[in-house]
């Protein structure tokens, strides 16, 4: 159970973001939270897609971090107000209208934080 | 007492005061004679609040019944009385002319036993605790009935004291639904039982949650609360801090800002670094950043948390932490002094000097890489306040045009006015920090602290005048004007450490001052006294108690568990029947919340094998002897790890036809209910065999030497060490006592001072003890003690009672003084 209620980390996705690549998704993030770290992500799962850490990379303040290089033993600092976009890649799995998305990661006084929120999608 | 308030601050008799507060536990610090020596020393160094939590828990053990006295403290023929009188204790803060916050939940959190909610009240099945389930709303009307009962129990009491000035419902709540229903009525009922004054919540989270419903939005701040990280690496910590003020706002627009927590220390945990690293981490320098940058932002209510550290003596602890909650605090566990404090007086003195409660008009500066800088418009003293804090890793020189301020330190933070009207000048500008003021109608004087590196520019009848703080202790410089007087005096970042204000008296070179004006030395000392009526004075204080240390050797040693011995009679115990997978004995279930619990029950002798969970350390003995023995106390990313375990039997073991299975849990706690749930079970929550069968188990709680039963066993795993020892008490003299087991060679130990329990002692999964010093709380204390050591071992270490005696011969135990003041 995470220390932070829901509704509250559901604040950190910034709603309308979300958007399909070439080879993926992606969506962003604006920590207006506090400050603090992410020592892991586990998975983001959109839909029915599955997106391990080796699927998933994070472009903040112009520094692209894979995944899978964040670890408790290498955290990465998430100031507050500091945004993000999160990078999945490896399926094409939105579709029209409500996509449902669950995002867990880890944090170093929080424990694992997962949250599941939901946001609108049109295809151009 | 009228309290009101406007955005700025609390308005008290029509006057604004800026809420100088610190946190204290008047259940860790058990006694009026300590609570009495806490407050004088929070009221000498210039806080004017003491911030108290009403621990539901302790003084309830049956539903409607409270003990606001300490009766049925055990042992109860000792008389500790009062050690739960908070009426005591209330009075006790006014007397010293400090006001109050009062939290009485009921549910607190501080790290304590089920976050302070009565044990009874978990064990009904009809209440929903917080009303909630982890992070879902349920409302609960018998837990609100609970809520009520407690409320109308102790409200009348807080009630009697107008020095309460702000009242707190529930602590860090929120649930995913943010129904309002329960808060509102938390509200309603605080009122309806009489409270008048502004009332708060502590938001965990700075988002403003239930602002809309209290009189004053208030949060908690910790910017450290990661043991690993280095905040002064990661100074971004200090974030939220830094945006207080605008957060606040947008919260709530007519109320004072208010840190209901601000950051004093920090616990620390089982597996934790320590205090002792801790403090060292977080140095003098936090608390000073922390409480300037909260000014900074307009800030005008703040409560250190906490103020005072305690201990969790008898069964108070959560089960996050062990005995000692020190928490880095400025008064330590001990009641002694510590670097953090007297960054506080300071900061303290300087707005019981200058007030500062009602400023605005904030403007960031930038000027430069990692440097924090605010100015903000005082209207009370119709100057500036100009906030420079330096995160860099080396002294700075830092552009602050026309002026410059130059090397300035590393992880310092200052608050330095600009065109301040004294008496006889003005400050222009000055980087020299003002430590206190004292004056009356037509004098005053301004303590300085020395800065070879900064500069007081004044204006002195139009003239510019430059004054460097390059000043020896005392140095001092005199302006007239119109008949009145400033006179700035020096006094080096040492002396000023020692140096204490009291009543417009300031005290020199004392290792503390009571807001009774007594002084407090450590070893022969000047102390050098300054009043406007008598100017500086200096008197010589001979210091003459002898430092004793107690090496303790000589135990009686006997094995104290007799409940482990075949046979034993424990036909008067509780019946629990018909354990098996589908119905567990656990604590709650049982009605048994204390840390030991024991097990009974004859098992056949036809079972393959039997399964259990338990919380959190245990022991399964079959016939007397012992077939597991283990701590089951994990954690891993902050999740308890849940361990089930099977122990397969054979004939060796079941050697009769009807065995006897005796199992004694150690619980270390409920949890404390931040992010978990307080009922979450404790004790044998698991219990099954292998052919399946229903097992009858009598069960009781306590060692048996907290039941008075002292008889011996034959069974070698519970082991009593029983030594004396003296204490002289004299007037005039403060000392604080500890028990060391440095190096003491045994996992797990239990510490009773006159049949009190006083600590734990165990080592962590990683083979260490993170406490191995135990206050010995002066409360507890006699002429002549018994001091009980009673260690729990595994079959593979057991001994005789001789090999216990012979190694302990071998094992260094003192009783010292933690330290030792002599009062004049």
């Amino acid at each position: 159970m995470s220390i932070i209620p829901e509704f509250l980390i559901k604040r950190v996705y910034k709603k309308g973001s979300l958007k399909q690549t070439d080879d993926g998704v992606c969506f962003d993030l604006k920590n207006v939270l506090g400050p603090g770290f992410i020592s892991g992500f586990s998975f983001v799962k959109i839909n029915d897609a599955i997106f391990g850490a080796d699927k998933v990379k994070l472009v903040t303040q112009g520094t692209e971090i894979p995944a899978e290089e964040v670890s408790e033993e290498h955290p990465i600092s998430f100031r507050l107000g500091q945004e993000g976009t999160l990078i999945l890649q490896g399926a094409k799995c939105l579709k029209d209208g409500i996509n449902q998305i669950i995002i867990e990661l880890m944090n170093p006084e929080a424990g694992k934080v997962k949250f599941s929120l939901s946001d609108d999608f049109q295809a151009a | 007492m009228q309290i009101s308030f406007d955005k700025n601050s609390l308005i008290v008799d029509g006057n604004r005061v800026f809420i100088r507060s610190g946190a204290f536990h008047y259940f860790r610090t058990p006694g009026i004679g300590l609570a009495k020596d806490r407050f004088m020393k929070l009221k000498a160094a210039g806080y004017n609040t003491v911030d108290i939590y009403f621990n539901a828990n302790y003084h309830s053990k049956k539903e409607h019944e409270y003990d606001f006295v300490g009766r049925d403290c055990y042992p109860a023929e000792q008389g500790f009385e009062d050690i739960k009188n908070v009426r005591k204790v209330l009075q006790c803060a006014k007397d010293v002319g400090l006001f109050v916050i009062a939290r009485p939940g009921p549910f607190i959190n501080a790290e304590v036993n089920a976050g302070g909610l009565p044990f009874w009240l978990l064990r009904d099945k009809k209440v929903i605790p917080r009303n909630k389930i982890g992070s879902e709303y349920h409302y609960s009307p018998k837990y609100m009935e609970f809520i009520k009962d407690w409320y109308d129990n102790i409200i009348p009491i807080i009630r009697d004291f107008d020095n309460v000035i702000a009242f707190q419902i529930e602590n860090e709540y929120a649930t995913d639904e943010m129904d309002e229903g329960y808060m509102r009525e938390l509200y309603q009922m605080a009122r309806e039982c009489g409270i008048t004054c502004p009332i708060f919540h502590n938001d965990a989270y700075h988002a403003g949650l239930w602002a809309d419903i209290v009189d004053i939005y208030a949060d908690d701040i910790y910017p450290y609360i990661n043991p690993n990280q280095n905040w002064k690496q990661d100074h971004f910590c200090f974030d939220t801090l830094d945006n207080i003020e605008d957060t606040v706002r947008c919260f709530k627009e007519d109320a004072p800002i208010f840190i209901a927590e601000m950051q004093g220390g920090w616990f620390d945990k089982w597996d934790g670094i320590g205090y002792k690293a801790m403090r060292e981490l977080l140095g003098g320098e936090h608390i000073n950043i922390v409480t300037k940058t909260a000014i900074s932002q307009g800030v005008t209510m703040f409560n250190h948390y906490m103020a005072v550290g305690g201990t969790s003596w008898d069964d108070l602890a959560c089960d996050e932490v062990y005995t000692s909650y020190d928490f880095c605090s400025g008064i330590d566990e001990y009641g002694n002094i510590q670097p953090n404090f007297y960054k506080a007086k300071a900061i303290n003195y300087l707005l019981q000097s200058f007030g500062l409660e009602n400023t605005g008009e904030r403007e960031n500066l930038d000027l430069g890489e990692n440097i924090y800088a605010v100015r903000r418009k005082d209207y009370g003293n119709k100057c500036n306040w100009l906030f420079v804090r330096n995160m860099n890793n080396s002294p700075t020189n830092i552009t602050f045009k026309p002026l410059s301020l130059s090397a300035f330190q590393p992880y310092d933070m200052k608050i330095m006015p600009e065109n301040l009207q004294l008496n006889a000048c003005k400050i222009e500008f000055s980087d020299v920090e003002i430590f206190a003021r004292v004056k009356n109608g037509t004098e005053e004087v301004l303590f300085m602290i020395a800065d070879k590196d900064a500069n007081i520019y004044l204006d002195i009848n139009g003239k510019a005048v430059t004054v460097s703080g390059d000043k020896k202790d005392y140095d001092n410089l005199k302006y007239e004007k119109d008949g009145k007087t400033t006179q700035f005096l020096f006094i080096s970042p040492e002396l000023a450490y020692r140096t204490w204000v009291v009543d417009d008296t300031v005290v020199f070179n004392a290792d503390f001052v009571y807001s009774s004006g007594r002084i407090a030395i450590s070893k022969t000392t000047e102390i050098a006294y300054f009043d406007l009526v008598n100017g500086f004075s200096k008197k010589y204080f001979k210091f003459q108690e002898e430092d004793k240390t107690i090496g303790l050797k000589d135990f009686d040693v006997t094995f104290c568990g007799p409940e482990i011995d075949f046979d034993y009679d424990y036909s008067n115990w509780k019946a629990v029947g018909g354990v098996n997978k589908a119905f567990s004995p656990d604590a709650l279930s049982v009605g048994m919340y204390d840390e030991f619990v024991w097990y009974k029950a004859k098992i056949p002798n036809n079972l393959e094998e039997i399964t259990l969970s338990a919380r959190h350390l245990f022991a399964v003995y079959i016939n007397g002897k012992e077939v597991l023995n283990r701590n089951s106390y994990k954690y891993e990313k902050l999740q308890q790890i849940e361990e089930t375990i099977s122990i397969p039997l054979d004939k060796n073991i079941l050697s009769k036809e009807q065995n006897e299975l005796t199992i004694l849990v150690q619980n270390l706690g409920f949890d404390k209910g931040f992010s978990g749930d307080t009922n979450y079970p404790r004790g044998l929550v698991e219990f099954s065999t292998k052919p399946e069968c229903k097992i009858d188990f009598y069960v009781r709680d306590k060692l048996s030497i907290e039941k008075g039963d002292f008889s011996e066993s034959e069974s070698p795993y519970l082991v009593k060490l029983s030594t004396t020892f003296d204490v002289e008490f004299k007037d005039n003299v403060v000392f604080s006592k500890y028990l060391s087991l440095k190096n003491f060679p045994y996992d797990r130990a239990t510490i009773f001072l006159n049949g009190v329990k006083i600590g734990r002692y165990l080592k962590n999964n990683k083979n260490e003890s993170l406490q191995e010093k135990f206050y010995l709380i002066n409360t507890f204390l006699k002429p002549q003690n018994t001091l009980d050591v009673v260690i729990w071992e595994k079959a593979s270490n057991i001994k005789t009672p001789w090999d216990f005696k012979f190694e302990m011969k071998r094992v260094i135990m003192q009783v010292g003084n933690e330290r030792i003041h002599q009062l004049y």
